[in-house]
Parts: structure tokens; C-alpha cells; sequence
């Protein structure tokens, strides 16, 4: 019984069944061709252009060269000033929100009553649309909003802020409505992780006289640290390409100083965002750059965390 | 003597848990529950007594005018919105179990190239400089600039993550199920349709939720896909546009209040499918 069973399953590895392949294919088929037309069709499409003068007009395509990428690398400061916003957006909301997540985390999976009261109230942000957030935190950072009347009334400045018209203070309104929307998914991350250290371990350490900061230490962190790189990689992922969030919120202002570079993208070269007569070429030589930029950073990023995983 | 002290440290302990705990929600809870106490103020009140989150005068006009306002089209957007999720879920729920199942069972000559080609979409993303050739293909069958040329599009996507997700799902069931449906006669499809799919009940709940929270927050896509098209705008684009009108300022709380009602289908969502939304995103960050 067995050895026929054994042959049947290694003929049919061998041999496909024809009827079971064209199934296969029928049932993705709408991905496949989804794959060329969709996804790669298009980007051949915008790496072709930014070799290319284009303005929408199929008479105004014109080949020329390197240009694009020329004037990139050696005029457009709104770019690059658009990738230091964005790193810097980046750098100052990650250390801000992971621990704070972690730490909310850690109380969460201590044996606590309402710990799902709590744990769903924590993730109630990230169900609200960008749309909404936008419009809430503009409106409760309007110059006659509820936050100006309240440091007002506590002293720490006299006249109300214009959040919205310099780049720090509108980079603070950003920075507290995104953190606010994504604290809650990494405190799930955390707790989900949290959830699988094995309590032994603990308990061994108790036994030890070990303290909760050296047990965080030396237990938790290290037994977390596999999802702590995913949790980092897909923060960090998100923020670098956080982009309809600051469209919704601040439109670029003031003056494109707020512009990540994904929204920049979308504020000066798409439909409906960018104004009328733009290079769509040259919008494909700075797509193409920030895709390779953002893989060369993803990559980075995963090789020093392997050393970093491999020394615990 | 010596257990009791430990019971009241550890007692203590926890009241400080929860303090921090309950501040963390106040915080959290703030801006939700300003929206919701802003949209029953006047405008009036809503600029004099900034610094008081609850309205003196509780009043329910701003809600009659976003209903009933001409010019805002409530009615429509939400139909949009609702429509537009809809399809979303439903493309979604259908693709990715079908191609999930192909990947875990399935046995065909270019299983692994196609796959890896699949999952290294995650990592390639040329952003919305793309919506050029898809707008002059979708030119062709005049589908341009409408939701539904968006949602064409859609079904022809790749949604990686949630294939991973079904497709592990998949992969916990038992292939005797498999064998044992091939032997009464089953084909491939067969088998997926009549023994496969009603055991993916919870995971494709899941993925249901998650697609119907994102759909229905979608911002940058259906509003470009509507730029010339006002009457096909979904919610989210309605109300940004809204906000950015310059009427807004004179109008803050209607904003409000349309923002509330926004927030409804997906706080419903939340509230029936709270489970599956925490395991869903859980088991996509352990996964990796």
C-alpha cells in the first residue's frame, strides 16, 4: 500500500498531469497577464521615457539621452531637499514610536484585566483613513484650534502658531498624526511576538534572582529579535514611502518643505496633483531613481540586521 | 507576612499599569472623540470655546446640512465609496484564495519562477508615475478616468501579502483532504471549489476585513482615477476635496461631521471583525 502510493506521487512529480497544469494556469491566469500588462508593461514603459522629453502630447516625445537624470543629480534641489524630509520624517518617528509601542506592549502582556479593551482601543487609529486623520489633526491644529487655545491657557506662548506655515511645526503636526495612526499596529507586532518567548525562560531567570530590565535584556529582546527586524523593515518601509498621509495633510506646504518624496512625486508629476505643462520624462528618470534608492536602502538594511541577528 | 507584601507590590504594580495604560488610551481615544464632540458644536462655538472639547449647546445641524447639502452630495460619494469596496473585497477574496491554492497545491512546469517573480513585487515599486500607461491602456477600451477602470486594474493586481496569507492557511490543511477528494474523481479546480474553499472560512474573513478597511480609506488612486470625473469621486477624495476648497475654514464642523460619517463602515467593520483584523495583521508581521 504504501509503496504504491510512494510510486503515484513521484510519477506525477515526474510526469505533469495535463489536465491539472491548464487548471493551474486558468486559475491565475488573470495574474499572469496582470504581471506583463499591469506591472511590467508599465515600468518598461516609464524607464524607456526617462530617456525621452515628454508632455503628454505623443509629437513632443523626443529622445535625449542622459539629460533627465543630469538635471536630477545637478539641479533639482526640490528632490533631494525631498529625500532629507523624508529621512528625517523617518528618523525622528521610528525612535519615537517603536519603544513607546514596545513599552505598551510589555504592560499589555502582563496578566491584567481589560487587556482586550485595551489592546482594541490601541488599534482603533489605524482603521481611520488618511482622509479623515487629515482633516481631524487640521483642524485641531488650526490657528483657532483646540490645541493653540490650550497651550495658550497654560502659558507656553502667547499668540496662537500657524502650525501649517513653517516647515518644524507642520513636520510636528505630521509627525504626532502619523505616529498617533501607526502606534497601534507595532503594539500588535509586539504583543503577538511577546506572545511567543516561552515563559520557562522567565521563570529559570527568576529562580536566578535576575532583574525584569536584565530579563528584558537578555530574554525578551533576544528571542523577539527576528520579528523585531520585520517590524523595523515594515516601519521603516512605510515610512520612507509615506505619501497620500502628507497629500492629505499638509498638500507639501509650506512651499513643498513638508513634501516626502513619494508625495513629491505625486504632487509635481501625476494627473490631477501636478500642474499642466510638466516632463512626464523627466517624472519617470525621478521614479525610477527613488525605486532604486528605496531598494538599496531595503537591502542595506536586511544585510547589517543579519549580522546584527546573527551575534545574539 | 512575607506573601502578603509581595501581593501588595504587585498590587501597586498593576495600578500603575493601568494608569499609564488609561493614559496611553486618553491619548489615543483624543482625536476621535474631539471629531465626534466638534461635529455637534456651532461654528461659532467650535472657534470661541476652542479650549472646551464638548459643545455647550449640543446641535445636530451639521449633520442635517451634510445630508442634505446639494453641493457636498453625500448620498452619491457614499454609494461611490460603497460600490467601490465592494468590488475591492470581492476581486480580492476570489483572487487570493484561487492563486493561493495554485501555489500551495498545485503542481505545474513554472510553479517556482512565477512565484518568485510574484513575491518580488513587493520590493519593486516604480510609485504612481505608472498611472500614465495605465490610463492610455485603459484609453483603448474607454475605461479611462472612471472607478471602474480602477477596479479593472485591480483585478488584474497581485496582492502578494494576502497570497502569503491564504497560502499558508492552505498549507496547514491536511493533503489527505486533497488525495481523498482526487480518488471519489475530483479535478484540481474540483477539489479547491467543493473541499478547499469552505475551509478558508476564517482566514479569508480575515482578508476580507483588512481589504474592506483599505478600500474604503483609499485616497491617492480613486482620486486620480476621478480627477475628471466629480460625479464618481468616493468619500475620501470628497471630503479632502472638501477640506481643501477654502470653504472648509467657514465650515469646519460640516467637514467634521461628514468625517464622522465616513468613519462608520469601517468602524462597524472593526467592531464585528475586531478578532480577525488582529489576527490577520499578527500572523502577517510573525510571518514576515
Amino acid at each position: 500500500m504504501r509503496t504504491r502510493k510512494n510510486s503515484k506521487t513521484t510519477t506525477v512529480k515526474v510526469k505533469y498531469n495535463l489536465g491539472e497544469v491548464a487548471q493551474c494556469y486558468g486559475m491565475i491566469g488573470l495574474q499572469i497577464i496582470g504581471f506583463l500588462v499591469i506591472t511590467l508593461y508599465p515600468i518598461c514603459w516609464a524607464i524607456r521615457l526617462s530617456f525621452f522629453y515628454y508632455n503628454g502630447l505623443p509629437s513632443s516625445q523626443n529622445f535625449i539621452g542622459l539629460e533627465n537624470f543630469v538635471t536630477m543629480f545637478t539641479k533639482d534641489a526640490d528632490y533631494w531637499r525631498s529625500w532629507l524630509t523624508t529621512i528625517q520624517f523617518a528618523l525622528i518617528k521610528l525612535p519615537i514610536e517603536l519603544p513607546f509601542a514596545m513599552f505598551v506592549a510589555l504592560l499589555l502582556n502582563r496578566k491584567i484585566k481589560f487587556k482586550g479593551f485595551f489592546r482594541s482601543l490601541f488599534f482603533l487609529p489605524c482603521i481611520v483613513g488618511v482622509a479623515v486623520i487629515g482633516l481631524i489633526f487640521s483642524n485641531m491644529f488650526d490657528y483657532y484650534g483646540i490645541i493653540n487655545a490650550w497651550l495658550c491657557k497654560i502659558g507656553i506662548i502667547e499668540t496662537g502658531i500657524t502650525w501649517f506655515s513653517h516647515k518644524w511645526s507642520a513636520m510636528a503636526v505630521l509627525l504626532s498624526g502619523a505616529i498617533w495612526s501607526t502606534f497601534g499596529v507595532n503594539t500588535l507586532y509586539f504583543l503577538a511576538a511577546l506572545q511567543n518567548v516561552p515563559q520557562e525562560l522567565y521563570e529559570v531567570a527568576m529562580l536566578d534572582g535576575a532583574s525584569k530590565f536584565t530579563m528584558f535584556r537578555k530574554i525578551t529582546l533576544p528571542t523577539m529579535a527576528p520579528v523585531l527586524q520585520v517590524v523595523v523593515l515594515l516601519s521603516l518601509n512605510g515610512t520612507l514611502h509615506t505619501n497620500e498621509y502628507v497629500l492629505t495633510m499638509t498638500g507639501g506646504g509650506p512651499g513643498g518643505s513638508t513634501y516626502t518624496v513619494m508625495s513629491y512625486i505625486v504632487g509635481k508629476f501625476v494627473p490631477g496633483f501636478a500642474g499642466n505643462s510638466i516632463n512626464i520624462g523627466y517624472g519617470c528618470a525621478v521614479s525610477f531613481v527613488t525605486s532604486v534608492i528605496m531598494a538599496v536602502i531595503a537591502i542595506i538594511y536586511m544585510r547589517t540586521t543579519k549580522k546584527l541577528s546573527n551575534t545574539y | 507576612m512575607k506573601y502578603k507584601s509581595v501581593k501588595q507590590t504587585h498590587k501597586i504594580g498593576n495600578l500603575i499599569v493601568y494608569a499609564i495604560l488609561t493614559f496611553f488610551a486618553i491619548i489615543v481615544i483624543f482625536p476621535i472623540v474631539y471629531s465626534l464632540a466638534g461635529s455637534f458644536k456651532s461654528l461659532g462655538e467650535l472657534f470661541i470655546n476652542a479650549d472646551k472639547i464638548f459643545p455647550e449647546k449640543a446641535t445636530i445641524d451639521n449633520y442635517v446640512t451634510v445630508i442634505t447639502s446639494r453641493s457636498i452630495r453625500l448620498g452619491r460619494m457614499f454609494l461611490n465609496s460603497m460600490y467601490y469596496t465592494v468590488a475591492n473585497v470581492a476581486i480580492m477574496l476570489i483572487i487570493s484564495s484561487l492563486n493561493a491554492y495554485v501555489f500551495a497545491r498545485g503542481n505545474f512546469p513554472g510553479k517556482k519562477i512565477i512565484f518568485v517573480i510574484f513575491s518580488a513585487l513587493m520590493f519593486i515599486n516604480m510609485g504612481s508615475i505608472t498611472v500614465y500607461p495605465l490610463f492610455e491602456m485603459l484609453n483603448v477600451i474607454h475605461l479611462n478616468s472612471s472607478l471602474w477602470g480602477l477596479i479593472l486594474i485591480k483585478a488584474f493586481g497581485i496582492p502578494v501579502v494576502n497570497i502569503y496569507l491564504v497560502k499558508s492557511y492552505i498549507e496547514t490543511l491536511p493533503k489527505e483532504l486533497d488525495e481523498a477528494a482526487k480518488v471519489d474523481g475530483c479535478s484540481f479546480a474540483g477539489t479547491f471549489f467543493k473541499i478547499i474553499l469552505p475551509l478558508l472560512k476564517p482566514i479569508l474573513t480575515t482578508v476580507a476585513v483588512l481589504t474592506f478597511n483599505g478600500a474604503w480609506n483609499e485616497y491617492l488612486m480613486p482620486s486620480i482615477f476621478t480627477m475628471s470625473n466629480p460625479e464618481q469621486q468616493t468619500l475620501m477624495v470628497g471630503i479632502t476635496a472638501l477640506k481643501q476648497s477654502g470653504e472648509a475654514a467657514a465650515n469646519w464642523t460640516v467637514v467634521l461631521a461628514a468625517a464622522n460619517l465616513s468613519l462608520i463602515p469601517t468602524l462597524v467593520a472593526y467592531v464585528f471583525g475586531n478578532r480577525y483584523f488582529v489576527s490577520g495583521l499578527a500572523a502577517g508581521s510573525v510571518k514576515g
